[in-house]
């Protein structure tokens, strides 16, 4: 910013920033309040939660909505069951990825780029083509109401092409000297990959980790479709469970389940932020 | 850490070179990759296509081959216009303001004042929620009773009835789709906006241009790749939001937020009509070919470098 | 290339592992010891006394059939019990026996399910006879029976009196009119603010609910051969004008997106089952009646849940001998606490309100037992899920304060009937 600038508008400056924070505000306010209001309405009355006006004060805070969160539906296992998952598929999308982006941004063989194009498509493949033939697939395979084809397809298909994509545009920029020096040391290409590529791709693969964590989290059409036992439900689909053919509305049950689901990832996200939105940021997707 | 191939001796020229070696790595590293894609991409859209071909009684697993009936029934279908329209106005909603919602923050966010951080933190917060979790919210928040019409009353609006009439209700999924992921393109958009050399902005104030003209023929450009790729992301992104739909509205009220992806699971596993779905399924996905095979096309004339 | 091996050796290695740990979470342990037999079956119910009875029964007869190893009562939701009955079904993964409602049709005409007359008829002791025809009728084919009906539950009209008489209002059960209740709700919603009548589950989407007003108008979905629609016809206009002015003119019901819970006392009425009837708490002092009358005089209606043998199940026999145990008069009267019973016998006030906590015998005389010889069923058709679609899809532009009420059902009937007819 030059001097010379700055000098005649410096008054009108401030007043700008108050009001750029003043509108950045409003528009915060979307963004923040459905959060604020899901923890309060879980802990209110039944009657309360439709009150007018609303209000995201309760003068009986009750916790009854969360210990009937784990009578209605086997919802510790639930949440077992999607930790595991979203873990699982993690890391072996770390693995596959790196991997393959490596080969496709280093090294040269016959047909890498046709390849790459091939798995490309995996991106551009909506999983409402392929959600019918994959369950027959995994229904020939035995593994219909089994965890199986929520992590393979995941860990594989599309959300792990992306990955695989984000590893190839972070490779493809590192200087080839790095790799010659790994040659004179004499390291094959796994060796390569392995020690000097990987180390220096952390923000490429924390920005991998945290977009596969959060796709496998939030699938829900995939378990809808596989998944026919409550305890093996995964997160998501639980919580459009909350409605029983006998029972009475369970509002601040199921309000009570999407809480316990958002609060920790989001605390964690709060401790992390600053890797979690620089390794995004760094990560070649640009 | 013997080398490659050392136990064919060294006397010889050895069958492993340098080249093969690497070819041979190459194969391997993309191999997991390539399988996965192969097996549940590549193959299912070829089990897809022969679902097309076939009607199914699932009670029963009959299967009879009926041709290209599937394929006259997307003609016939009194339905499909209007799911296609939905599913227009739906991608191209969510893209457009994602993209433009996204830009406006990074651009905001762009400069340093105390909090920046934090508003940065704020807006990409809900990217973090269950899918799920979120919709269920903003289900409760536009009942016509709910938290958002209730506010409105406090300041002397009526709202609308949000998820009861059809435009509200497309608006409703779209917006609360485009809050909860514009984050992602936010912190994209912001650290290509801090790539873009200062020299350039410092020069072209010199010359005595103003920030808008500034933000057009300096910063856009310069992004320009990053807007590509992450318009391709979230189209195809929008495409699948099966979840926001099938929380929020149901597909109503009539079919005005039915958009495909809900359509085909309704029609392969709530009607259990597996040809007619997997039909429409593949309708859609030449439509996504197309639209990526357009953009990418288009990207020579206003994506400013490729590398 | 040693390196090389080793690592993809780990690689593989951790992937096993992985993927065994994942397994050895996922599986629930399939496998059919040589002589066990393994039953399931699957239910909609996650309410533990039900469960519990469930249980008990399945114990005493395992005593008695020690060939059976285990019976177990799998809880699926509710929201979504056809798709993943009907999921289970194709993925090879059917159960032996199942709950089901409106998927009854579906599974009858493609044969999925084992008849049972013969069965039941040879049953020592088991009294084929007791079964009332009414209730037998939706779930037979050709006379024979495909599932037991064992929840007959009329709809009755809960109403919260503090609020009637906080508004000022008085109603007499004997004469109750349709017109009266909107009458009654829309002085309530305007008094206290809070709801008049709410059709429960009907939340504008599950249309179906709404039999249990247009019958008292003397309408119905589709004719009784299930071949042509009836939506447009006089009836069903008169039905449906009743409820268009109850939810935009009067306000007698809450309009649509407005979510209002009778058991949490938000509502004047409500039309439930008498099942439901369990959710009351005490917070208000309630009534119960039977529907009021229509324009047809009165009248009833109930919805019914059958269970079934699976034709695809891997234990048809054993499962239908269980299911002759689990339906016998001593199990019924068992069952009857819970879901009002097909059986004749079983069916009288003081039987029934011997195990109910909340209804007396004199109520459930009264909306139970008289009700359910004359009670038509809630619409059953087979395709049940398309046709609610396109129902539903052709009635939301009913539910505007201008809709064309004629026009709109007409539009309905011309949604459905390429499907009625198929």
């Amino acid at each position: 910013m030059s001097s010379k600038s700055v000098r005649p508008s410096a008054l009108p400056a401030l007043a700008r920033r108050a009001l750029l924070v003043a509108a950045l505000g409003v528009l915060a306010i979307p963004f923040v309040v459905p959060t604020v209001w899901m923890v309060s309405a879980s802990v209110k009355p039944l009657p309360e939660i439709f009150k007018s006006p609303p209000s995201l004060w309760t003068d009986e805070p009750t916790l009854a909505a969360y210990t009937e969160v784990f009578t209605f539906q086997p919802f510790a296992q639930q949440y077992l069951n999607s930790v595991y998952i979203a873990l699982l598929v993690t890391l072996i999308t770390l693995l596959v990825s790196s991997l393959a982006g490596y080969a496709f941004a280093r090294i040269r063989f016959p047909g890498v780029n046709a390849l790459f194009v091939v798995v490309l498509i995996g991106l551009l493949v909506p999983s409402e083509v392929t959600i019918v033939p994959l369950f027959q697939m995994f229904k020939g395979a035995g593994m219909i109401n089994t965890h199986w084809p929520l992590i393979l397809v995941t860990a594989l298909a599309a959300p792990c092409v992306l990955a695989t994509f984000i590893m190839r545009q972070f490779f493809i920029a590192l200087p080839a000297e790095l790799e010659e020096a790994g040659r004179v040391e004499g390291l094959g290409r796994p060796g390569i990959w392995w020690r000097i590529c990987l180390p220096l791709a952390k923000p490429a693969l924390s920005a991998v980790a945290i977009l596969t964590f959060l796709s496998s989290w939030n699938l829900y059409l995939e378990p809808t479709v596989y998944l026919t036992s409550p305890e093996l439900f995964t997160l998501p689909q639980a919580l459009t469970r909350f409605t029983d053919a006998y029972g009475g509305e369970m509002w601040n049950t199921q309000l009570a389940a999407a809480t316990m689901t958002v609060l920790p990832v989001l605390i964690v996200f709060l401790i992390a932020q600053r890797q979690f939105v620089e390794g995004l940021a760094h990560s070649g997707l640009k | 850490m013997s080398r490659a191939g050392g136990a064919r001796g060294t006397s010889r020229p050895s069958f492993w070179t340098t080249r093969r070696r690497d070819a041979l790595a190459g194969y391997l590293f993309i191999a997991p990759q390539l399988a996965g894609v192969v097996l549940f991409v590549l193959i299912p859209v070829g089990l897809a296509i022969w679902y097309s071909l076939n009607d199914w009684n699932v009670f029963t697993g009959e299967q009879t081959f009926v041709g290209a009936d599937n394929y006259a029934a997307l003609a016939a279908d009194p339905q499909l216009p209007s799911v296609l329209l939905a599913t227009a106005v739906f991608s191209g909603g969510v893209v457009i303001l994602n993209i433009s919602l996204g830009l406006l923050i990074a651009v905001l966010l762009n400069r340093r004042f105390r909090g920046a951080t934090l508003f940065r933190t704020l807006f990409f917060s809900p990217v973090v929620v269950s899918v799920v979790a979120w919709t269920l919210v903003w289900g409760f928040l536009l009942q016509d009773n709910g938290g958002i019409n209730g506010l409105l009353a406090a300041i002397g609006i009526t709202g609308p009835n949000w998820l009861q009439h059809g435009d509200t209700a497309m608006l409703s999924v779209i917006i609360t789709q485009v809050i909860r992921s514009v984050g992602v393109n936010m912190v994209l958009f912001l650290s290509a906006l801090q790539g873009v050399p200062s020299q350039l902005y410092e020069a072209a104030r010199i010359d005595g241009a103003g920030s808008r003209v500034i933000f057009a023929k300096i910063t856009l450009p310069l992004i320009s790749p990053t807007v590509l790729l992450t318009a391709i992301i979230t189209i195809v992104g929008a495409l699948q939001s099966f979840a926001q739909i099938a929380v929020l509205t149901g597909g109503g009220p009539e079919l005005s937020t039915t958009v495909l992806v809900y359509y085909v699971f309704q029609q392969a596993f709530e009607f259990n009509d597996i040809g007619y779905g997997s039909t429409l399924a593949l309708m859609l996905l030449s439509f996504v070919m197309l639209l990526t095979l357009l953009q990418w096309q288009l990207r020579r004339k206003w994506v400013f470098h490729e590398q | 290339m040693n390196t090389a091996r080793k690592l993809f050796g780990a690689v593989a290695l951790t992937t096993a592992l992985a993927l065994t740990s994942a397994c050895g979470a996922s599986s629930t342990g399939t496998e059919a010891n040589a002589t066990g037999v393994q039953l399931r079956m699957t239910v909609w119910t996650s309410n533990e006394d039900q469960l519990k009875l469930f249980d008990t029964i399945a114990a005493a007869y395992r005593a008695q059939h020690p060939e059976v190893s285990s019976i177990t009562f799998e809880s699926l939701p509710f929201a979504d019990y056809n798709t993943t009955l009907t999921t289970q079904i194709a993925g090879g993964n059917a159960p032996d026996l199942a709950w089901m409602g409106d998927l009854s049709r579906d599974l009858i005409a493609s044969d999925a399910l084992v008849g049972l007359t013969d069965k039941l008829k040879a049953t020592d002791g088991w009294n084929y006879d007791d079964l009332l025809d009414s209730a037998t009728k939706e779930f037979s084919r050709d006379d024979t029976l495909y599932a037991y009906p064992f929840s007959n539950s009329p709809f009755a009209l809960y109403v919260n009196t503090d609020l009637l008489a906080a508004a000022g209002q008085k109603i007499d059960p004997e004469t109750l009119t349709w017109d009266q209740v909107a009458a009654a709700g829309a002085a309530v919603h305007a008094k206290t603010g809070k709801a008049g009548f709410v059709i429960r589950d009907f939340d504008y989407k599950s249309w179906n609910t709404l039999a249990t007003v247009w019958t008292g108008f003397g309408a119905a979905a589709w004719s009784p051969d299930g071949k042509t629609c009836t939506f447009a016809g006089p009836e069903m206009q008169q039905a449906f004008t009743f409820l268009h002015n109850a939810a935009f003119k009067t306000q007698a019901m809450p309009g649509p997106g407005t979510k209002a819970d009778f058991f949490a006392g938000d509502a004047a009425f409500t039309v439930a089952q008498v099942s439901r009837a369990s959710l009351l708490d005490g917070k208000f002092t309630f009534a119960l009646h039977p529907l009021p009358a229509g324009p047809i005089g009165r009248y009833a209606v109930l919805g019914q849940a059958g269970v079934g043998v699976l034709a695809a199940g891997k234990h048809k026999e054993q499962a239908a001998d269980f299911l002759a145990y689990l339906t016998n008069p001593v199990n019924a009267e068992k069952l009857a606490q819970f879901f009002p019973p097909p059986r004749k016998s079983l069916l009288t006030g003081a039987k029934l309100a011997a195990n109910n906590e909340v209804l007396s015998a004199a109520q459930l005389q009264e909306v139970v037992v008289d009700q359910l010889p004359k009670a038509v069923t809630l619409p059953n058709h087979t395709s049940p899920a398309e046709i609610a679609q396109k129902a539903t899809t052709a009635l939301d532009a009913m539910w505007k304060a201008d809709a064309d009420i004629p026009a709109v059902l007409n539009s309905v009937c011309a949604a459905i009937d390429p499907i009625l007819t198929k």
